[in-house]
Protein backbone atom coordinates (compact mmCIF):
# COMPACT_ATOMS: atom_id res chain seq x y z
CA UNK A 1 0.00 0.00 0.00
CA UNK A 2 1.40 3.66 -0.41
CA UNK A 3 1.10 5.81 2.11
CA UNK A 4 1.80 8.53 0.39
CA UNK A 5 0.69 9.37 -3.30
CA UNK A 6 0.72 12.30 -5.08
CA UNK A 7 -0.35 13.07 -8.69
CA UNK A 8 0.41 15.99 -11.02
CA UNK A 9 0.91 18.56 -7.68
CA UNK A 10 1.47 22.52 -9.03
CA UNK A 11 1.48 24.65 -6.62
CA UNK A 12 1.89 28.21 -7.47
CA UNK A 13 2.24 31.30 -4.91
CA UNK A 14 1.13 34.32 -6.29
CA UNK A 15 1.72 38.23 -4.42
CA UNK A 16 -1.10 40.03 -4.21
CA UNK A 17 -2.70 41.48 -7.01
CA UNK A 18 -0.95 38.73 -9.23
CA UNK A 19 2.16 40.44 -9.74
CA UNK A 20 4.53 37.94 -8.91
CA UNK A 21 4.03 33.99 -9.50
CA UNK A 22 6.05 31.79 -7.88
CA UNK A 23 6.10 27.64 -9.37
CA UNK A 24 6.97 26.29 -5.83
CA UNK A 25 5.96 22.49 -7.32
CA UNK A 26 5.15 21.39 -11.17
CA UNK A 27 3.58 18.28 -11.74
CA UNK A 28 4.79 16.36 -9.37
CA UNK A 29 4.03 12.63 -8.99
CA UNK A 30 5.39 10.82 -6.23
CA UNK A 31 4.12 7.26 -3.94
CA UNK A 32 5.68 6.92 -1.17
CA UNK A 33 5.13 2.86 0.30
CA UNK A 34 4.20 2.00 3.65
CA UNK A 35 7.18 1.15 6.14
CA UNK A 36 9.99 2.92 4.28
CA UNK A 37 12.07 5.91 5.05
CA UNK A 38 11.90 8.34 2.49
CA UNK A 39 14.53 10.89 1.87
CA UNK A 40 13.21 14.40 -0.10
CA UNK A 41 16.17 16.04 -1.14
CA UNK A 42 17.08 19.36 -2.54
CA UNK A 43 18.36 22.93 -2.56
CA UNK A 44 17.02 25.42 -0.87
CA UNK A 45 13.55 26.35 -2.11
CA UNK A 46 13.39 23.59 -4.60
CA UNK A 47 9.76 22.84 -2.84
CA UNK A 48 10.31 20.26 -0.10
CA UNK A 49 8.50 22.05 2.85
CA UNK A 50 5.76 23.27 0.47
CA UNK A 51 5.19 19.83 -0.94
CA UNK A 52 4.66 18.27 3.32
CA UNK A 53 2.86 21.56 3.55
CA UNK A 54 0.34 20.22 0.93
CA UNK A 55 0.46 17.02 2.14
CA UNK A 56 -0.62 18.34 5.52
CA UNK A 57 -2.94 20.78 4.80
CA UNK A 58 -1.17 24.05 5.61
CA UNK A 59 -0.70 25.27 1.98
CA UNK A 60 -2.86 24.35 -0.74
CA UNK A 61 -1.69 22.76 -4.20
CA UNK A 62 -3.27 25.25 -7.19
CA UNK A 63 -3.55 21.89 -9.12
CA UNK A 64 -3.52 18.21 -8.94
CA UNK A 65 -4.48 15.51 -5.95
CA UNK A 66 -2.59 14.03 -3.22
CA UNK A 67 -3.73 11.08 -1.00
CA UNK A 68 -2.23 10.46 2.37
CA UNK A 69 -2.65 7.22 4.56
CA UNK A 70 -5.78 6.35 1.15
CA UNK A 71 -7.54 9.50 2.36
CA UNK A 72 -7.64 12.92 0.79
CA UNK A 73 -5.15 15.38 2.20
CA UNK A 74 -8.08 18.11 2.72
CA UNK A 75 -10.07 15.34 5.56
CA UNK A 76 -8.23 16.81 8.91
CA UNK A 77 -9.20 13.76 10.60
CA UNK A 78 -6.27 11.63 8.63
CA UNK A 79 -3.93 13.90 10.60
CA UNK A 80 -4.72 11.69 13.73
CA UNK A 81 -2.34 9.11 12.50
CA UNK A 82 0.68 11.11 11.57
CA UNK A 83 3.26 13.13 13.37
CA UNK A 84 4.71 16.15 12.12
CA UNK A 85 8.05 17.79 12.93
CA UNK A 86 8.16 21.23 11.32
CA UNK A 87 11.58 23.55 10.28
CA UNK A 88 11.92 26.01 12.71
CA UNK A 89 8.98 24.93 15.24
CA UNK A 90 7.75 26.90 18.04
CA UNK A 91 5.89 25.76 21.12
CA UNK A 92 4.11 28.70 23.40
CA UNK A 93 6.96 29.84 25.48
CA UNK A 94 5.32 29.48 29.14
CA UNK A 95 4.89 25.90 28.21
CA UNK A 96 7.35 23.09 29.61
CA UNK A 97 8.34 20.39 27.70
CA UNK A 98 5.68 17.88 29.55
CA UNK A 99 3.18 20.57 28.82
CA UNK A 100 4.20 20.70 25.14
CA UNK A 101 3.37 17.41 24.68
CA UNK A 102 -0.13 17.21 26.66
CA UNK A 103 -0.81 19.94 24.28
CA UNK A 104 -0.30 18.46 21.29
CA UNK A 105 -1.40 15.01 22.67
CA UNK A 106 -4.87 16.45 22.94
CA UNK A 107 -4.84 18.65 20.16
CA UNK A 108 -4.14 15.43 18.20
CA UNK A 109 -7.18 13.44 19.89
CA UNK A 110 -5.14 11.25 21.90
CA UNK A 111 -7.03 10.02 25.09
CA UNK A 112 -5.64 11.45 28.75
CA UNK A 113 -4.38 7.96 29.85
CA UNK A 114 -2.42 7.36 26.78
CA UNK A 115 -1.21 10.80 27.00
CA UNK A 116 0.17 10.11 30.70
CA UNK A 117 1.92 6.82 29.46
CA UNK A 118 3.88 8.19 26.50
CA UNK A 119 4.74 11.13 27.91
CA UNK A 120 7.29 9.51 29.98
CA UNK A 121 8.20 7.16 27.57
CA UNK A 122 8.97 9.95 24.97
CA UNK A 123 11.17 12.38 27.05
CA UNK A 124 13.04 9.73 28.23
CA UNK A 125 13.42 8.28 24.42
CA UNK A 126 14.70 11.64 23.19
CA UNK A 127 16.53 12.45 26.58
CA UNK A 128 14.69 15.08 27.83
CA UNK A 129 13.00 13.74 30.87
CA UNK A 130 15.59 16.00 32.93
CA UNK A 131 13.99 19.25 31.57
CA UNK A 132 10.64 17.69 31.30
CA UNK A 133 9.33 21.04 34.48
CA UNK A 134 11.50 23.64 32.09
CA UNK A 135 9.98 26.17 30.19
CA UNK A 136 10.89 25.90 26.28
CA UNK A 137 11.80 29.37 26.23
CA UNK A 138 15.11 28.31 28.09
CA UNK A 139 15.33 25.44 25.91
CA UNK A 140 18.46 25.23 23.47
CA UNK A 141 17.79 24.56 19.71
CA UNK A 142 19.03 20.97 19.94
CA UNK A 143 16.62 20.39 22.80
CA UNK A 144 14.46 21.69 21.21
CA UNK A 145 14.19 19.42 17.86
CA UNK A 146 14.25 16.77 20.50
CA UNK A 147 11.32 17.85 21.90
CA UNK A 148 9.71 18.72 18.50
CA UNK A 149 10.47 14.98 17.67
CA UNK A 150 8.78 13.42 21.16
CA UNK A 151 5.82 15.65 19.76
CA UNK A 152 5.81 13.92 16.50
CA UNK A 153 5.32 10.93 18.13
CA UNK A 154 2.87 11.62 21.00
CA UNK A 155 -0.07 10.24 18.37
CA UNK A 156 2.30 6.66 17.90
CA UNK A 157 1.71 7.60 13.94
CA UNK A 158 1.82 5.50 11.26
CA UNK A 159 3.32 8.48 9.20
CA UNK A 160 6.24 10.52 10.32
CA UNK A 161 7.07 13.77 8.57
CA UNK A 162 10.16 15.14 9.45
CA UNK A 163 11.28 18.25 7.99
CA UNK A 164 15.15 19.09 8.86
CA UNK A 165 15.16 16.86 12.25
CA UNK A 166 18.60 17.06 12.90
CA UNK A 167 18.76 20.45 12.55
CA UNK A 168 20.90 22.00 15.12
CA UNK A 169 21.35 18.96 17.18
CA UNK A 170 25.37 17.38 17.77
CA UNK A 171 27.32 14.85 16.12
CA UNK A 172 26.00 12.42 19.03
CA UNK A 173 22.00 13.65 19.10
CA UNK A 174 22.15 13.32 15.55
CA UNK A 175 23.21 9.79 15.86
CA UNK A 176 20.64 9.02 18.65
CA UNK A 177 18.09 10.72 16.39
CA UNK A 178 19.04 8.44 13.39
CA UNK A 179 18.57 5.25 16.12
CA UNK A 180 15.18 6.80 17.33
CA UNK A 181 14.07 6.43 13.07
CA UNK A 182 15.54 3.21 12.46
CA UNK A 183 13.94 1.60 15.83
CA UNK A 184 10.54 3.46 14.27
CA UNK A 185 11.16 2.06 10.98
CA UNK A 186 11.78 -1.48 12.26
CA UNK A 187 8.28 -0.82 13.91
CA UNK A 188 6.84 -0.46 10.57
CA UNK A 189 6.08 3.43 10.65
CA UNK A 190 6.56 5.22 7.15
CA UNK A 191 9.39 8.13 7.43
CA UNK A 192 9.09 11.08 5.18
CA UNK A 193 12.29 13.60 5.55
CA UNK A 194 13.83 16.86 4.13
CA UNK A 195 16.68 17.12 5.10
CA UNK A 196 19.87 18.94 3.79
CA UNK A 197 22.63 16.62 5.87
CA UNK A 198 22.90 13.91 2.78
CA UNK A 199 25.14 11.70 4.43
CA UNK A 200 22.76 11.34 7.08
CA UNK A 201 19.48 10.85 4.78
CA UNK A 202 21.64 7.96 3.13
CA UNK A 203 22.55 6.38 6.06
CA UNK A 204 18.65 5.53 7.17
CA UNK A 205 16.88 5.97 3.42
CA UNK A 206 15.33 2.75 1.60
CA UNK A 207 14.40 5.77 -0.80
CA UNK A 208 15.47 8.93 -1.93
CA UNK A 209 13.69 11.72 -4.70
CA UNK A 210 15.33 14.39 -6.02
CA UNK A 211 13.95 18.18 -6.14
CA UNK A 212 14.93 20.71 -8.09
CA UNK A 213 12.89 23.96 -8.74
CA UNK A 214 9.79 22.27 -7.83
CA UNK A 215 10.32 19.38 -10.23
CA UNK A 216 11.37 15.93 -9.04
CA UNK A 217 14.45 15.28 -10.86
CA UNK A 218 15.09 11.69 -9.76
CA UNK A 219 13.89 9.22 -7.20
CA UNK A 220 14.68 5.42 -6.54
CA UNK A 221 16.87 3.68 -3.89
CA UNK A 222 19.79 5.09 -2.55
CA UNK A 223 21.78 2.10 -3.89
CA UNK A 224 20.09 2.75 -7.69
CA UNK A 225 21.24 6.52 -7.31
CA UNK A 226 24.46 6.21 -6.20
CA UNK A 227 25.56 3.60 -8.70
CA UNK A 228 26.76 5.14 -11.78
CA UNK A 229 25.26 2.33 -14.52
CA UNK A 230 27.19 3.69 -17.42
CA UNK A 231 30.66 4.10 -15.64
CA UNK A 232 32.90 1.04 -14.67
CA UNK A 233 36.19 0.85 -12.50
CA UNK A 234 38.51 -1.32 -14.20
CA UNK A 235 41.72 -2.63 -12.28
CA UNK A 236 44.51 -4.26 -13.98
CA UNK A 237 47.07 -6.73 -12.75
CA UNK A 238 49.22 -5.21 -15.71
CA UNK A 239 50.68 -2.02 -14.85
CA UNK A 240 49.74 0.70 -17.43
CA UNK A 241 50.56 4.10 -18.02
CA UNK A 242 47.92 6.72 -19.69
CA UNK A 243 49.04 6.64 -23.09
CA UNK A 244 48.67 2.59 -23.20
CA UNK A 245 44.85 2.84 -22.41
CA UNK A 246 44.53 5.46 -25.18
CA UNK A 247 46.09 3.69 -27.70
CA UNK A 248 43.64 0.83 -27.02
CA UNK A 249 40.91 2.15 -26.30
CA UNK A 250 40.81 5.31 -28.49
CA UNK A 251 37.30 5.39 -29.12
CA UNK A 252 35.97 4.94 -25.37
CA UNK A 253 35.78 7.75 -22.64
CA UNK A 254 38.08 6.72 -20.19
CA UNK A 255 39.12 8.70 -16.95
CA UNK A 256 41.18 8.63 -14.04
CA UNK A 257 44.07 6.37 -15.55
CA UNK A 258 46.39 4.98 -12.30
CA UNK A 259 49.09 2.41 -13.00
CA UNK A 260 46.81 -0.18 -12.42
CA UNK A 261 43.37 0.98 -13.35
CA UNK A 262 40.89 3.20 -14.78
CA UNK A 263 37.32 4.15 -15.03
CA UNK A 264 35.64 3.41 -18.02
CA UNK A 265 32.26 5.38 -19.21
CA UNK A 266 30.30 3.25 -21.98
CA UNK A 267 26.83 3.30 -23.17
CA UNK A 268 25.50 -0.24 -22.61
CA UNK A 269 27.19 -3.50 -21.86
CA UNK A 270 27.71 -4.23 -25.45
CA UNK A 271 30.31 -1.76 -25.36
CA UNK A 272 31.71 -3.10 -22.38
CA UNK A 273 32.60 -5.98 -23.55
CA UNK A 274 34.16 -4.42 -26.56
CA UNK A 275 36.06 -2.85 -24.29
CA UNK A 276 36.91 -5.97 -22.20
CA UNK A 277 38.01 -7.83 -25.58
CA UNK A 278 39.98 -5.13 -26.80
CA UNK A 279 41.95 -5.10 -23.30
CA UNK A 280 42.73 -8.68 -23.18
CA UNK A 281 43.77 -8.79 -26.92
CA UNK A 282 46.30 -6.42 -26.16
CA UNK A 283 47.48 -9.10 -23.03
CA UNK A 284 46.21 -6.74 -20.31
CA UNK A 285 45.45 -8.51 -17.39
CA UNK A 286 42.21 -7.94 -15.63
CA UNK A 287 41.63 -7.82 -12.10
CA UNK A 288 38.14 -6.45 -11.42
CA UNK A 289 35.55 -4.69 -13.04
CA UNK A 290 33.21 -2.70 -10.85
CA UNK A 291 30.27 -0.23 -11.17
CA UNK A 292 31.66 3.27 -9.78
CA UNK A 293 29.78 4.29 -7.03
CA UNK A 294 29.28 8.00 -5.72
CA UNK A 295 28.16 9.23 -2.60
CA UNK A 296 24.59 10.75 -1.80
CA UNK A 297 26.06 14.00 -1.98
CA UNK A 298 28.43 13.91 -5.22
CA UNK A 299 25.59 12.23 -7.18
CA UNK A 300 23.06 15.08 -5.63
CA UNK A 301 25.49 18.06 -6.63
CA UNK A 302 25.90 16.29 -10.43
CA UNK A 303 22.55 16.22 -10.98
CA UNK A 304 21.51 19.70 -9.59
CA UNK A 305 24.28 21.12 -11.81
CA UNK A 306 22.69 18.98 -14.87
CA UNK A 307 19.51 20.29 -14.37
CA UNK A 308 20.16 23.76 -13.89
CA UNK A 309 22.08 23.13 -17.01
CA UNK A 310 19.27 21.72 -19.06
CA UNK A 311 16.82 24.73 -17.76
CA UNK A 312 19.35 27.14 -18.48
CA UNK A 313 19.61 26.02 -22.29
CA UNK B 1 -16.09 20.03 20.68
CA UNK B 2 -12.90 18.72 22.24
CA UNK B 3 -10.36 20.86 20.07
CA UNK B 4 -12.53 24.14 20.40
CA UNK B 5 -12.34 23.82 24.38
CA UNK B 6 -8.56 22.67 23.37
CA UNK B 7 -7.89 25.70 21.82
CA UNK B 8 -10.14 28.00 24.09
CA UNK B 9 -8.08 26.40 27.28
CA UNK B 10 -4.91 27.26 25.79
CA UNK B 11 -5.47 31.06 24.81
CA UNK B 12 -6.82 31.55 28.29
CA UNK B 13 -3.52 30.24 29.82
CA UNK B 14 -1.73 32.00 27.18
CA UNK B 15 -3.63 35.36 29.05
CA UNK B 16 -2.01 34.22 32.41
CA UNK B 17 1.34 33.41 30.49
CA UNK B 18 1.49 36.90 28.99
CA UNK B 19 0.43 38.37 32.47
CA UNK B 20 -3.02 39.71 30.57
CA UNK B 21 -5.39 38.41 33.80
CA UNK B 22 -2.87 39.75 36.36
CA UNK B 23 -2.70 43.01 34.56
CA UNK B 24 -6.15 43.38 34.24
CA UNK B 25 -7.16 41.69 38.10
CA UNK B 26 -4.45 44.20 39.02
CA UNK B 27 -5.88 47.20 37.67
CA UNK B 28 -9.77 46.14 38.75
CA UNK B 29 -8.12 45.19 42.38
CA UNK B 30 -6.69 48.83 42.36
CA UNK B 31 -9.89 50.40 41.47
CA UNK B 32 -11.73 48.69 43.87
CA UNK B 33 -9.94 49.80 46.69
CA UNK B 34 -10.04 53.16 45.59
CA UNK B 35 -13.55 53.14 45.77
CA UNK B 36 -13.33 50.92 49.01
CA UNK B 37 -11.44 54.09 50.38
CA UNK B 38 -13.99 56.40 48.56
CA UNK B 39 -16.89 55.38 49.91
CA UNK B 40 -15.07 54.47 53.52
CA UNK B 41 -14.44 58.32 53.39
CA UNK B 42 -18.73 59.28 52.80
CA UNK B 43 -20.01 59.43 55.86
CA UNK B 44 -23.48 57.82 55.28
CA UNK B 45 -25.03 58.53 58.77
CA UNK B 46 -24.96 61.96 57.84
CA UNK B 47 -25.66 61.65 54.37
CA UNK B 48 -29.02 59.86 55.28
CA UNK B 49 -29.50 61.88 58.25
CA UNK B 50 -29.45 65.37 55.97
CA UNK B 51 -31.66 63.00 53.19
CA UNK B 52 -34.32 62.51 55.44
CA UNK B 53 -34.47 66.19 57.56
CA UNK B 54 -34.97 66.76 53.59
CA UNK B 55 -36.93 64.57 51.92
CA UNK B 56 -38.33 62.20 54.30
CA UNK B 57 -37.59 59.76 51.90
CA UNK B 58 -34.50 58.29 52.87
CA UNK B 59 -35.05 54.80 50.56
CA UNK B 60 -35.20 56.27 47.68
CA UNK B 61 -33.35 59.44 47.41
CA UNK B 62 -30.51 56.57 48.77
CA UNK B 63 -31.23 54.97 45.64
CA UNK B 64 -31.20 58.15 43.58
CA UNK B 65 -27.47 59.12 45.00
CA UNK B 66 -26.21 54.98 44.21
CA UNK B 67 -27.85 55.66 40.44
CA UNK B 68 -25.95 58.18 40.40
CA UNK B 69 -22.85 56.56 41.68
CA UNK B 70 -23.44 53.58 39.34
CA UNK B 71 -23.49 56.01 36.28
CA UNK B 72 -20.50 57.52 37.07
CA UNK B 73 -19.08 54.10 37.20
CA UNK B 74 -20.38 52.62 34.42
CA UNK B 75 -19.36 55.41 31.72
CA UNK B 76 -15.53 54.74 32.29
CA UNK B 77 -15.88 51.25 33.12
CA UNK B 78 -16.80 50.62 29.75
CA UNK B 79 -15.00 52.47 27.87
CA UNK B 80 -11.54 52.12 30.16
CA UNK B 81 -12.80 47.85 30.15
CA UNK B 82 -12.97 47.92 26.48
CA UNK B 83 -9.60 49.66 26.01
CA UNK B 84 -7.81 47.43 27.99
CA UNK B 85 -9.50 44.58 26.84
CA UNK B 86 -8.69 45.14 22.93
CA UNK B 87 -5.03 45.93 24.23
CA UNK B 88 -4.92 42.95 25.33
CA UNK B 89 -6.65 40.62 23.49
CA UNK B 90 -5.13 41.70 19.75
CA UNK B 91 -1.81 39.76 20.50
CA UNK B 92 -4.28 36.38 20.07
CA UNK B 93 -4.44 35.99 16.71
CA UNK B 94 -0.80 37.11 15.07
CA UNK B 95 0.87 35.26 18.14
CA UNK B 96 -0.59 32.11 16.83
CA UNK B 97 0.05 32.33 12.84
CA UNK B 98 3.44 33.00 13.74
CA UNK B 99 5.91 30.85 11.66
CA UNK B 100 6.51 27.67 13.51
CA UNK B 101 3.51 27.89 15.81
CA UNK B 102 1.27 27.74 12.93
CA UNK B 103 3.02 24.62 11.12
CA UNK B 104 2.38 23.02 14.14
CA UNK B 105 -1.07 24.07 15.05
CA UNK B 106 -2.31 22.82 11.48
CA UNK B 107 -0.96 19.52 11.13
CA UNK B 108 -3.19 18.11 14.24
CA UNK B 109 -6.62 16.85 13.37
CA UNK B 110 -8.39 20.13 13.96
CA UNK B 111 -9.88 22.18 11.66
CA UNK B 112 -9.26 25.68 11.05
CA UNK B 113 -12.92 26.91 12.16
CA UNK B 114 -12.39 25.16 15.16
CA UNK B 115 -9.24 27.10 15.60
CA UNK B 116 -11.02 30.63 15.44
CA UNK B 117 -13.87 29.56 17.75
CA UNK B 118 -11.36 28.43 20.31
CA UNK B 119 -9.56 31.56 20.00
CA UNK B 120 -12.80 33.76 20.19
CA UNK B 121 -14.19 31.99 23.61
CA UNK B 122 -10.80 32.02 24.48
CA UNK B 123 -9.88 35.58 24.20
CA UNK B 124 -14.06 36.52 25.55
CA UNK B 125 -14.08 34.26 28.37
CA UNK B 126 -10.56 36.39 29.51
CA UNK B 127 -12.54 39.95 29.23
CA UNK B 128 -15.44 38.31 31.11
CA UNK B 129 -13.96 37.29 34.12
CA UNK B 130 -12.33 40.40 34.16
CA UNK B 131 -15.26 42.36 33.93
CA UNK B 132 -17.14 40.22 35.90
CA UNK B 133 -14.39 40.41 38.74
CA UNK B 134 -14.47 44.12 38.80
CA UNK B 135 -17.93 44.37 38.22
CA UNK B 136 -19.31 42.18 40.95
CA UNK B 137 -16.56 44.13 43.31
CA UNK B 138 -18.38 47.21 42.63
CA UNK B 139 -21.63 45.80 43.27
CA UNK B 140 -20.27 44.18 46.47
CA UNK B 141 -19.05 47.44 47.64
CA UNK B 142 -22.26 49.68 46.88
CA UNK B 143 -24.04 46.88 48.14
CA UNK B 144 -23.06 47.39 51.57
CA UNK B 145 -22.25 50.25 51.92
CA UNK B 146 -25.16 51.88 50.68
CA UNK B 147 -27.94 48.84 51.55
CA UNK B 148 -28.70 49.04 47.61
CA UNK B 149 -28.41 45.05 46.28
CA UNK B 150 -30.28 45.69 42.40
CA UNK B 151 -29.35 43.36 40.62
CA UNK B 152 -29.50 45.07 37.44
CA UNK B 153 -25.86 46.69 37.36
CA UNK B 154 -24.46 43.33 36.70
CA UNK B 155 -26.31 43.43 33.42
CA UNK B 156 -23.28 45.46 32.72
CA UNK B 157 -20.98 42.59 32.91
CA UNK B 158 -22.83 41.08 29.82
CA UNK B 159 -23.36 43.76 27.79
CA UNK B 160 -19.39 45.03 27.98
CA UNK B 161 -18.33 41.63 27.04
CA UNK B 162 -20.52 41.58 24.21
CA UNK B 163 -19.42 44.86 23.14
CA UNK B 164 -15.90 43.07 23.82
CA UNK B 165 -17.42 40.10 21.39
CA UNK B 166 -18.47 42.52 18.65
CA UNK B 167 -14.97 44.41 18.49
CA UNK B 168 -13.14 41.31 19.36
CA UNK B 169 -14.53 39.85 15.65
CA UNK B 170 -12.71 42.23 14.17
CA UNK B 171 -9.79 42.22 15.95
CA UNK B 172 -9.39 38.36 15.13
CA UNK B 173 -10.15 39.50 11.13
CA UNK B 174 -7.44 41.86 11.21
CA UNK B 175 -5.42 39.66 12.84
CA UNK B 176 -5.93 37.36 10.06
CA UNK B 177 -5.69 39.66 7.08
CA UNK B 178 -2.99 41.44 8.27
CA UNK B 179 -1.21 39.14 10.88
CA UNK B 180 -0.32 42.59 12.95
CA UNK B 181 -1.40 42.95 16.50
CA UNK B 182 -0.71 47.21 16.19
CA UNK B 183 -3.30 47.16 13.43
CA UNK B 184 -5.70 45.05 14.76
CA UNK B 185 -5.04 47.02 17.81
CA UNK B 186 -5.42 50.60 15.87
CA UNK B 187 -8.28 49.88 13.57
CA UNK B 188 -10.48 48.69 16.34
CA UNK B 189 -9.57 51.87 18.54
CA UNK B 190 -10.39 53.90 15.32
CA UNK B 191 -14.07 52.06 15.13
CA UNK B 192 -14.16 52.15 19.05
CA UNK B 193 -13.10 55.88 19.84
CA UNK B 194 -13.85 57.95 16.50
CA UNK B 195 -16.00 56.37 13.88
CA UNK B 196 -19.11 55.16 16.16
CA UNK B 197 -19.52 58.09 18.39
CA UNK B 198 -19.48 59.78 15.05
CA UNK B 199 -22.17 57.69 13.29
CA UNK B 200 -24.43 57.81 16.75
CA UNK B 201 -24.35 61.48 15.84
CA UNK B 202 -24.87 61.52 12.10
CA UNK B 203 -28.38 62.78 12.59
CA UNK B 204 -27.11 66.09 14.21
CA UNK B 205 -24.15 65.89 11.64
CA UNK B 206 -26.79 65.48 8.76
CA UNK B 207 -28.37 68.86 10.56
CA UNK B 208 -25.05 71.15 9.85
CA UNK B 209 -24.94 69.84 5.72
CA UNK B 210 -27.80 68.89 3.41
CA UNK B 211 -25.85 66.19 1.79
CA UNK B 212 -27.60 63.51 0.06
CA UNK B 213 -24.01 61.56 -0.55
CA UNK B 214 -23.00 62.16 2.51
CA UNK B 215 -26.28 61.02 4.09
CA UNK B 216 -26.23 57.78 2.09
CA UNK B 217 -22.31 57.32 3.23
CA UNK B 218 -23.32 57.96 7.17
CA UNK B 219 -26.44 55.69 6.56
CA UNK B 220 -24.28 52.30 5.14
CA UNK B 221 -21.60 52.85 7.51
CA UNK B 222 -24.20 53.47 10.88
CA UNK B 223 -25.36 50.11 9.70
CA UNK B 224 -22.18 48.30 8.94
CA UNK B 225 -19.79 49.72 12.06
CA UNK B 226 -20.67 47.66 15.11
CA UNK B 227 -22.76 50.60 17.11
CA UNK B 228 -19.89 50.24 20.55
CA UNK B 229 -21.01 53.67 21.48
CA UNK B 230 -25.04 52.64 21.45
CA UNK B 231 -24.04 50.01 23.16
CA UNK B 232 -22.53 52.08 26.27
CA UNK B 233 -25.71 53.99 26.03
CA UNK B 234 -27.43 51.28 26.65
CA UNK B 235 -25.15 49.60 29.22
CA UNK B 236 -25.60 52.56 31.21
CA UNK B 237 -29.06 52.60 31.15
CA UNK B 238 -29.41 49.01 32.38
CA UNK B 239 -27.03 49.59 35.04
CA UNK B 240 -29.36 51.94 36.42
CA UNK B 241 -32.23 49.66 36.60
CA UNK B 242 -33.58 51.37 33.07
CA UNK B 243 -35.35 48.94 30.11
CA UNK B 244 -33.97 48.13 26.53
CA UNK B 245 -35.66 50.13 24.41
CA UNK B 246 -33.72 49.60 21.48
CA UNK B 247 -32.95 46.33 19.93
CA UNK B 248 -31.41 47.44 16.80
CA UNK B 249 -27.30 48.17 17.85
CA UNK B 250 -28.09 44.88 19.28
CA UNK B 251 -29.27 43.27 16.50
CA UNK B 252 -26.83 44.87 13.76
CA UNK B 253 -23.78 44.54 16.24
CA UNK B 254 -24.35 40.71 16.46
CA UNK B 255 -25.10 40.50 12.72
CA UNK B 256 -21.33 42.48 12.40
CA UNK B 257 -19.79 39.71 14.87
CA UNK B 258 -21.16 36.87 13.04
CA UNK B 259 -19.49 38.28 9.80
CA UNK B 260 -16.67 38.93 10.64
CA UNK B 261 -16.02 35.59 12.35
CA UNK B 262 -17.28 33.27 9.01
CA UNK B 263 -15.49 35.75 7.36
CA UNK B 264 -12.15 35.33 9.37
CA UNK B 265 -12.99 31.46 8.88
CA UNK B 266 -13.20 31.86 5.28
CA UNK B 267 -10.22 33.48 4.77
CA UNK B 268 -8.23 31.65 7.26
CA UNK B 269 -9.37 28.34 6.07
CA UNK B 270 -8.13 29.21 2.30
CA UNK B 271 -4.66 30.82 3.33
CA UNK B 272 -1.49 29.08 3.18
CA UNK B 273 1.09 29.16 5.88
Amino acid sequence: MNTVEVSNLTKIYESPYKKRRVTALKDFDLKVSEGTVFGLLGPNGAGKTTLVKILLGIVFQTLGSAKVLGKNISNHEVRKQIGYLPENHKFPPYLNGEDVLRYVGRLSGVSKQKIDQRTGELLALVKMDKWRKTKVKKYSKGMMQRLGLAQALINDPTLLFLDEPTDGVDPIGRKEIRDILVRLKNEGKTIFINSHLLSEVELISDRVAILNKGELIREGTVEDLTTDKETYSISLATEITEDIIKEVLPEFSVDKITSHGFELKVNNEEELNICIDKLRATGLMIKSIVHVKMSLEDMFISLINESDKAKNE
Amino acid sequence: MNNVFEITKQTIREAFARKIFIMFAGISSLILILFAVAFASIGLEDLSGSIQVETGQNRGVMEEVVGGIKLFIVVPLFGGGLFLSIFSASSFIPNMLEKGSIDVLLSKPISRAQIIHGKFLGGTFVVFTNIAYLVLGIWLLIGLKFGVWDPSFLITIFTITFAFAVLYGLIILIGILSQSSILAMMLTYLIFFILSPILNMREQILLLSDNKVLEIILDILYYIVPKTSELGSITSDLAVGGSLYDYQPIFTSAIFLILTLALSIIIFSKKDY
